[in-house]
């Protein structure tokens, strides 16, 4: 703080003019010199700045402030915000992407899209809750594994008596940088069937092996089921087209392959993320716990996670976001099994099998609506967290 | 924008003309536009191989030396999603390959020329081809080609199971013994893809319909569409019929070349397949079976060649239509890549001389008269907006026919609701 006058060009004279109340001590002297000539220089800012924006000179740099960022401006409007409102107008239209959207044949159709969607029983609706069923699933089984996976990983790594870290860092991290179709497309060879996985499966004697990909069933419903638990008679009852015993199934197993592969491929970029945290961390806090007793666990759990808390806040929400717009893999494995299909594929299915954009908008918006809305709960209840 | 309502308009004015006059007297008041030399045309096809993307480049630069015009070919490999973002762009290609899911949108909006008489007549086509791509009895572009589906039957398999001409598949009841007696040694005895546009052919032979003679309703779930999924779903149980996923296959075709199955319904596409993936397999391809009433009954799919209404040359347009679907040049197509002219009597000539070519190259096999033979009695695809979706919801239920979790009757009642709401919006 006591650099802080220097910092500023016109800070000096100011600040030397506080020497007239010198306080007793040299310690007390120079904390006041700092933290007064700190507010000092806050308020002259806001006191001098403000006139002078008015001034000839600034308008001249404010025009040129314009222009310097033009281009980036000029490219997130056209490409990102026009895109956005232009989505959105679409969603109110029975658009049929076969003519420009704002061609005179395209009629607004007010909330009739979102009518369909939300309250009109029938296959969109019926679609629609399946795809929100699945990517809900989706998200809460990817996330606290790809975030516990990437945990995990990092610390692996971060250990310095770890040999050929430099090769485990980039093998856990390739995943992740191979493109999601390949790794999709390797996966069903390994799910199908007669794969590998089932292979390996038959030879330590479990022979009912499910096909993978295709099986439709809910793990929840199995692990009922293995316990007599059959559709009971609430489980009939419909919520938005889909039967309560449905929503209640858990994620397919169809849908587990997608997790598991999900999670695997995206724990190696949080991976870095968390090891970016770990190296930030003094190694004289682990030793200091450690000479006070604490055991590995007991490091890991009350100093290295608490420590990490910025970190983890940021790897969980980025995971909240990108899976529930995941699309990719619903791309491939959506066709031939309907629990694979998410939102994000479905607006797209809907779009071009259709020829009903209005609708596929629709389903985008809706989707964006609950991301927005998790996010905020999610960083409401992660804050309260922090100032603990 | 100016532009685009002038298009619009224009598109507008057709569509006026088009509900006034009926039939081929629309033929003289489409007003074709642009000159018909010294023009480039964009061409979008969607090839299903090289093959085909060479015999379309050969058509395309032969016509354009014999007409003074220019061919410039984009071959996509998602056709749908290209073409409307094309159209959505305002610029769509001049010519394009017309898909059946796609027609009816198309034509609402506007976006597809009345060019079918224009080209040929009705006449010269298999109706339910002609039927497929006409709209309000308008008949909007012709048939490019056509496919229909047979059966499939490795010889090796047949004559391992002792089975003989006496036994071939032509009714229900051979179709299942066959499959029984096929069924051995890991291999199954007729794989089917799991989908609508394979179990559909039982329908017609049960006597059933997707829609009503006028096309005006949906028929799904009849009574006669009931006891043809029943005698699928009485196959499966058993085991002697199973859907290609069971087997790790894509399609009942892969099922066939690898030899999971001894037999399949696939459509004439499956003929390029062999000869490529997996030539070393003698096959036999034979009529679909006649179902219990004595009804025959298959698939027909296709494409068109469909003109955008909003092309500045569509008279050049329709002058490389009537080129692409002459006689001589659909003979080519055929020739090159296994696809079926569209004109019965360009037709039975291919598969004459077909059969003349397989038994000169010392082969036995395979006999494509089958797929000839079904064109003449195939029903077609639906093409209402939507149905899309409405197919994959039955497609997905599909699987659960074998063991049971899939009830046929629901399954039926399902589809025909489902579909019935795309009518009635």
């Amino acid at each position: 703080m006591a650099s802080v006058p220097s910092d500023d060009p016109g800070g000096a004279p100011l600040a030397a003019g506080q020497y007239a109340a010198v306080p007793a001590s040299l310690e007390e002297r120079a904390e006041a010199v700092a933290g007064r000539a700190g507010t000092r220089r806050l308020a002259r800012r806001s006191r001098v700045r403000r006139p002078r924006a008015t001034g000839t000179l600034r308008k001249g740099e404010g025009f040129f402030g314009w222009l310097f960022v033009s281009p980036a401006l000029v490219i997130l409007v056209l490409f990102v915000v026009l895109p956005i409102f232009l989505a959105l107008y679409v969603s109110f239209t029975n658009w049929s992407g076969l003519t420009p959207p704002l061609a005179s044949s395209v009629k607004l159709v007010g909330l009739t899209n979102y009518k369909t969607l939300l309250t009109e029983p029938g296959l969109y609706q019926a679609n629609f809750a399946e795809s929100f069923r699945n990517v809900f699933y989706y998200v809460i089984f990817t996330v606290p594994l790809q975030t516990a996976l990437a945990l995990s990983l990092a610390v692996l790594v971060n250990n310095k008596f770890l040999k050929g870290r430099g090769f485990f860092r980039s093998a856990y991290y390739l995943p992740s940088v191979t493109s999601s179709i390949a790794i999709t497309v390797i996966f069903i060879y390994l799910f199908q069937g007669a794969g590998v996985v089932n292979s390996i499966f038959h030879f330590f004697g479990w022979r009912q092996t499910p096909d993978w990909i295709y099986d439709q069933r809910g793990l929840f419903t199995l692990i009922l089921s293995a316990f007599g638990v059959n559709s009971p008679s609430w489980g009939g009852h419909l919520v938005m087209g889909l039967s309560a015993w449905q929503w209640l199934a858990g994620p397919s197993l169809g849908m587990c392959v997608m997790i598991v592969m999900v999670s695997w491929t995206t724990a190696g970029t949080f991976m870095l993320f968390f090891l970016a945290a770990l190296q930030q961390i003094s190694e004289d806090i682990d030793e200091a716990t450690e000479i006070d007793g604490a055991t590995p666990w007991q490091r890991f759990r009350r100093v290295t996670v608490p420590l990490l808390r910025p970190t983890l806040v940021l790897v969980i929400t980025l995971g909240f976001i990108s899976t529930w717009q995941v699309f990719d893999q619903s791309f491939l494995l959506g066709p031939s099994n309907p629990t694979d299909i998410t939102p994000g594929y479905l607006a797209y299915q809907v779009s071009f099998q259709d020829s009903a954009f209005g609708m596929g908008a629709a389903v985008a918006f809706l989707l964006f609506a609950l991301i927005v809305v998790l996010t905020l709960l999610q960083r409401k209840f992660v804050k309260e967290d922090l100032t603990k | 924008m100016k532009r685009t309502k002038a298009i619009t308009g224009m598109a507008a004015t057709a569509v006026v003309v088009a509900a006034m006059s009926p039939g081929t007297a629309m033929a003289a008041s489409t007003p074709l536009v642009g000159p018909t030399h010294g023009v480039t045309l964009n061409f979008m096809i969607a090839s299903s191989g090289p093959a085909e993307t060479s015999a379309d480049k050969a058509a395309a630069a032969a016509w354009g030396k014999k007409t003074g015009n220019k061919v410039n070919v984009i071959n996509s490999s998602n056709l749908t999603e290209q073409l409307t973002e094309a159209f959505a762009g305002g610029s769509p290609p001049d010519i394009f390959y017309g898909e059946t899911p796609m027609f009816e949108s198309m034509v609402k909006q506007g976006q597809l020329l009345e060019s079918g008489n224009l080209v040929y007549p009705a006449k010269d086509f298999y109706p339910s081809l002609v039927q497929e791509f006409s709209y309000n009895h308008q008949f909007y572009c012709v048939p490019k080609d056509s496919s229909t589906l047979a059966i499939e039957i490795n010889v090796a398999d047949w004559k391992a199971a002792g089975l003989t001409n006496a036994n071939l598949p032509t009714t229900w009841a051979k179709l299942a013994y066959d499959a029984k007696a096929l069924t051995r040694n890991g291999v199954t005895g007729l794989v089917l893809s799991n989908t609508l546009d394979r179990l559909g052919a039982f329908f017609k032979e049960a006597g059933g319909n997707y829609m009503n003679a006028a096309g005006t309703k949906f028929t799904f779930d009849s009574p006669q569409n009931l006891e043809a999924l029943k005698y699928i779903q009485g196959l499966a149980k058993k085991g002697y019929l199973k859907f290609s996923p069971q087997v790790d296959a894509g399609w009942g075709g892969e099922a066939f070349g690898t030899g999971k199955a001894a037999m399949t319904v696939e459509g004439n596409w499956i003929i390029g397949a062999m000869q490529t993936d997996y030539p070393k397999i003698q096959y036999e391809v034979v009529p679909m079976p006649v179902g219990p009433g004595g009804h025959h009954g298959t698939l027909v799919f296709t494409n068109c060649w469909g003109i955008a209404a909003s092309s500045k040359y569509t008279a050049a347009s329709v002058s490389f239509a009537k080129y692409l679907a002459s006689p001589a040049q659909q003979l080519r197509f055929a020739n090159a890549f296994g696809v079926m002219p569209s004109r019965p009597a360009v037709a039975k000539q291919w598969a004459a001389e077909h059969v003349k070519q397989v038994v000169a190259s010392g082969n036995e096999y395979p006999n494509v008269s089958a797929f000839v033979q079904g064109d003449a009695y195939a029903m077609p695809q639906v093409a209402t907006i939507g149905f899309a979706t409405v197919q994959s919801n039955f497609d997905n239920q599909i699987d659960g026919l074998a063991n049971g979790t899939s009830n046929p009757a629901q399954m039926l009642s399902q589809l025909q609701t489902y579909a019935e709401a795309l009518l009635h919006p």
